[in-house]
């Protein structure tokens, strides 16, 4: 468990992070100006990070800090200031309806879920083993378990960069 | 200690968040965001899961590396996309962008 954990009750930690996440993640769509939705989310991607750590898991907690929030929130962050213009941005007002079918579905799919995970309950573990899951365990099942995988990753990633680039790039 | 179960609602409502964002918002930019909150919320489940079995698995955090990976080059390449869009169409109101509609 993590070193806060010790001081604070671990439900506490998870009622604050959940609280973060969630109200980051609404700020986010709902803030007014786009630059600070961008800033809601990356607080929302940290909140995420922080329920990695939660859960043992602090390498994806460091690879989310760094990937999300260093590299998608920054290049979202540039393409706003390449793409904002006042009399460009649209104004973000639904139609009236149309926002009220987008919160019933959005609200129906998310309890329904919720629902069918609380009568699973009884079923599901309920309390967390105790156990050290350190980061040199993750390297053996990664390139040992599944290194094919890893290359086809490898290959994808280079390949979408490289089409990003020539989608952005600008002819002269 | 928090249950498996409640992991499950975070997650739920994260979701739910983002189907909203996905199918109200009119900003193409924004709508990245939905999908990255989606994205999010599928991770913490892969994690969440793993942990909480008998003994704790590493599979889910694999999993999840894959998904963070996948993720960003998302990001790279649908902003570049949005960034031609803006190029060709001088905006990126999705509404508007309906060249392809029958």
């Amino acid at each position: 468990m993590v070193a806060i954990a010790l001081e604070i009750p671990p439900d506490v930690t998870f009622v604050i992070l959940t609280t973060i996440t969630l109200l980051a993640a609404i700020l986010a769509l709902q803030a007014k100006e786009l630059i600070y939705g961008a800033v809601a989310l990356a607080i929302s991607f940290i909140g995420i990070a922080g329920f990695f750590v939660f859960l043992d898991a602090p390498y994806l907690a460091m690879l989310q800090i760094a990937v999300y929030v260093g590299a998608v929130v920054v290049l979202i962050l540039f393409t706003i200031m390449l793409v904002r213009r006042e009399e460009v941005e649209p104004v973000e007002r639904p139609e009236e309806g149309e926002s009220a079918v987008g919160l019933w579905v959005a609200g129906l799919l998310a309890v329904s879920i919720a629902g069918v995970a609380a009568l699973a309950g009884p079923n599901l573990p309920s309390s967390m083993q105790p156990a050290d899951l350190p980061v040199s365990e993750l390297g053996p099942v990664l390139a040992g378990q599944y290194p094919v995988p890893l290359i086809i990753l490898a290959l994808l990633l280079s390949g979408a960069l490289l089409g990003a680039l020539v989608l952005a790039k600008v002819e002269r | 200690m928090p249950t498996l179960v409640s992991f499950i609602i975070v997650s739920a409502a994260l979701l739910g968040i983002g189907i909203y964002g996905l199918s109200v918002k009119r900003n193409a930019i924004r709508i990245l965001f939905a999908v990255e909150l989606i994205v999010n919320a599928a991770n913490l489940n892969f994690v969440a899961f793993s942990r909480y079995m008998n003994p704790p698995q590493v599979t889910g955090q694999v999993i999840v590396f894959y998904s963070i990976a996948a993720a960003a080059m998302e990001a790279a390449v649908g902003l570049a996309l949005i960034l031609v869009a803006f190029r060709l169409h001088s905006t990126i109101d999705v509404r508007k962008l309906d060249k392809l509609k029958g």
